[in-house]
């Protein structure tokens, strides 16, 4: 039997699989992912691919356990190679009782082997093939060929049937805005948002609402703020260049008073950076963009779950005090498919704005421009009562997460897509995780949990942003040794950020 | 229009701005019109004219009125819109949006109060700015050709393409007959600013096209167009330079052929 350890005694398999862009990798982690989730197991796999259409190296990643799976490992037990590039680029992570399946197949045929090695009824799989809806007859016959070439080669542990929901983040975003009410998505097309603009087109004719892609996030944005204004519920979507271009009209969403909803999936910068990779370096950003002062919300779901319940609450949020409201994620948590065992909760909002007269000027009360300094401090004043407003409505919803052991004297602190990563790797430990979803308004009641603690930073950037956020509203300084820092456009992976953790605790 | 289009607002244009004008062409036009209407305004002398309309809307960034304008009509298609820009806005900070606008054929009108300087920035040249022009920023001069918007509105496949002059007559003709057009209307109105560029595109020179013009010919509106460069010439044509049915943005989207009068705001859910 193959089992990685990572000092518990939970079954956890990493499988990867590798090929050429277009010789379909994703396809066959999907249905691995489905198969297994529905048998009742725990599974995750994230994304590894380059830009560009057809050959490279792509590969997938997929970890699944009988217990939590939130991140993969580094270490294969099963190495799936379409080509013959993916064996020589993985063979220095396979365990030494790995098995490799390659050869040139179709890929439906390594289905059917992978199906026999983990020692699954070929029946699940016949499933998920009629479940597919095309090219059945050549997939299940490419499929019995796999399953009756290799032999059972790994007892799984049997997990227990539970009804799971196998989702991106994505897919969580997407169906958060939906359950929200949406009625218009801007978008222009950018990866790693680009996922949620595809799905919420597939989606729009069912639900009656709308998706356009304009020629620019300049006119995104502005188009937003314009069918907004007519009382329409909309939602834009981008990364962090085209954010960039959108921030003057997000300064406008805060002047003329305009409820917007922001995604913005981060990939590493700057400027064109690595774009389908992961980062987590737009947090000053999202926190930031605009000129002048105005009050907007920055938040960030950790799983798809809280990408849907995040999202309503961002729909809520900025109905209510006619704010842009930013839901930030990654290309990691957007592109990964996780268990998600639990139903979201999902915040309502009303329609709030109606067609008035609207300005980018400081206005007076019938809308017109002015340069009265009573009216100026008079609006700036109501501003700042919204703020106090918007932090009080904020603390009742769950702005921060705890997790682990409750009297710990080790914090990790964390935000976003690091969740995952995070919770796998101090399954064993000594250590108590808080996860901060309201970026903005800060959770200030944290600092309770964080006073006189060692706190352990873990963040997917160079410069600690959520550490210097941290400071900034707590007067608490992280140890610079303490700060676990990624920025290798890669993700955390389990057993790694085990050891980083280890190393810092007290 | 039921409601009085006047505010109280004291106009801040300089004395015989041709902006009045503008102004008042505008509300003679829409006294008439019935439906519920919008006004978006840019940045620049131009939108102060969002202050003395009685109508909803938003004075929006600069050169962003035209992404503004087709927000609105999505979100709600039964709304009138008029867009407002400068010819900084149109020509210079929005120019991306002005060949897109001219493509999607979106049901709303546009004016573009062409005054060939940034005006209210104390002015400086404009993408419409004739060579040779001068001030404190270019003391050489101008060097380059300005572009000729009605030609780019003509290539763009723009539906309803107009230049008039900015007197209340020509802007409450050409603005009736926008209104009776279905499909995006550019309308570039000349109005020479009386403080930094009073001397290009005098009335004087400029003439109203002939009952010979027909403006179903591409090829005769090209070559109209053409007679004026923005430099400084001897006449300049004005009217309706091509006008033809084309089938509008709001159409080609089911979801926004079913919604009511008041579009998405009414759709609960």
């Amino acid at each position: 039997m193959c089992i990685y350890k990572i000092d518990c005694d939970n079954m956890r398999l990493n499988i990867v699989f590798g090929g050429q862009a277009g010789q379909g990798p994703n396809i066959l982690t999907h249905l691995l992912g489905e198969s297994l989730v529905k048998q009742g197991y725990y599974v995750f796999y994230s994304r590894d691919y380059q830009s560009l259409i057809r050959g490279g190296h792509n590969f997938n990643v997929l970890t699944f356990s009988d217990n939590l799976v939130n991140s993969n490992n580094k270490e294969i037990d099963v190495l799936v190679a379409l080509d013959e590039n993916t064996k020589k680029i993985h063979e220095k992570d396979l365990k030494k009782d790995a098995v490799v399946l390659e050869g040139k197949h179709e890929n439906m045929y390594f289905a059917g082997r992978l199906f026999k090695v983990l020692g699954l009824d070929f029946k699940i799989l016949d499933n998920e093939l009629k479940d597919l809806k095309k090219r059945y007859k050549e997939n299940i016959a490419e499929a019995k060929k796999g399953y009756a070439d290799a032999k059972a080669h790994i007892k799984l542990v049997k997990p227990i049937k539970k009804n799971s929901n196998f989702a991106s983040g994505t897919e969580g975003i997407a169906n958060g805005a939906i359950k929200s009410g949406l009625d218009i998505y801007y978008a222009y097309p950018m990866t790693p948002a680009t996922p949620v603009l595809g799905e919420l087109a597939q989606a729009q004719d069912a639900n009656n609402f709308l998706v356009l892609e304009l020629e620019n996030e300049i006119s995104v944005i502005n188009a937003s703020i314009g069918s907004a204004i007519t009382g329409a519920k909309t939602m834009i979507g981008t990364s962090g260049g085209g954010f960039d271009l959108m921030t003057e009209a997000l300064s406008l969403a805060g002047m003329a008073n305009v409820p917007l909803v922001v995604y913005l999936a981060q990939r590493p910068g700057p400027a064109s950076g690595v774009p389908t990779y992961t980062a987590q370096g737009d947090l000053n950003i999202a926190r930031h963009a605009g000129h002048g002062e105005f009050n907007r919300l920055v938040l960030a779901p950790g799983d798809p779950k809280e990408c849907e319940e995040l999202t309503s609450q961002a729909f809520y949020f900025s109905q209510k005090h006619k704010i842009p409201v930013i839901v930030i994620s990654d290309k990691h948590l957007a592109e990964s498919f996780y268990t998600m065992t639990e139903k979201p909760v999902i915040t309502k909002s009303q329609k709030t704005t109606k067609l008035m007269r609207y300005n980018s000027y400081e206005q007076d009360k019938t809308g017109a421009a002015t340069d009265n300094p009573g009216i100026i401090k008079a609006n700036f004043d109501v501003r700042i009562k919204q703020s106090l407003e918007i932090e009080k409505q904020a603390s009742k919803f769950e702005q921060y997460k705890i997790y682990g052991k409750k009297n710990s004297k080790n914090i990790i602190v964390g935000w976003g897509s690091t969740k995952g990563a995070i919770l796998d790797s101090m399954q064993d430990l000594d250590c108590k995780f808080i996860q901060i979803k309201y970026i903005e308004p800060f959770p200030k009641q944290v600092v309770k949990e964080l006073r006189g603690k060692n706190i352990i930073l873990v963040e997917n950037n160079a410069t600690g942003q959520l550490g210097s956020l941290i400071a900034e509203k707590t007067g608490i300084f992280i140890d610079g040794k303490n700060k676990v820092l990624r920025y290798d456009a890669r993700p955390f992976l389990c057993n790694e950020l085990n050891a980083e953790i280890k190393k810092r605790l007290k | 229009m039921t409601t009085n289009l006047n505010t109280s607002v004291k106009p801040t244009w300089c004395p015989g701005c041709w902006n009045f004008q503008i102004l008042t062409g505008v509300k003679n036009a829409l006294t008439q019109h019935k439906k519920q209407t919008a006004i978006v305004t840019g940045i620049g002398c131009h939108a102060k004219i969002y202050d003395y309309i009685n109508l909803p809307g938003l004075n929006t960034l600069h050169g962003r009125v035209l992404p503004t304008c087709l927000g609105l009509k999505v979100g709600n298609p039964n709304l009138t819109v008029l867009g407002f820009s400068g010819d900084g806005d149109a020509y210079a900070e929005g120019a991306e949006h002005l060949i897109h606008a001219a493509r999607y054929n979106s049901n709303f009108k546009y004016l573009v109060h062409d005054n060939q300087v940034f005006a209210l920035t104390v002015g400086q040249p404009t993408p419409v700015t004739e060579i040779g022009f001068k001030d404190k920023t270019t003391p050489g001069g101008v060097k380059l050709q300005p572009f000729n918007p009605i030609k780019i509105m003509l290539a763009a496949g723009a539906s309803f393409v107009a230049r008039v002059f900015a007197d209340v007559k020509q802007i409450e003709y050409v603005l009736k007959e926008a209104l009776n057009h279905r499909g995006f209307c550019f309308i570039e109105i000349l109005q020479p600013c009386l403080i930094f560029h009073p001397d290009t595109g005098h009335k004087e020179r400029t003439h109203m096209l002939g009952k010979e013009h027909d403006k179903t010919s591409f090829e005769q509106a090209w070559k109209k167009a053409g007679e004026f460069d923005y430099n400084r010439v001897k006449k300049i044509p004005l009217g309706i330079f091509y006008q033809v049915n084309k089938p509008i943005f709001e159409d080609q989207f089911p979801q926004l052929k079913k919604l009511g009068k008041s579009g998405w705001k009414d759709i609960k859910r």
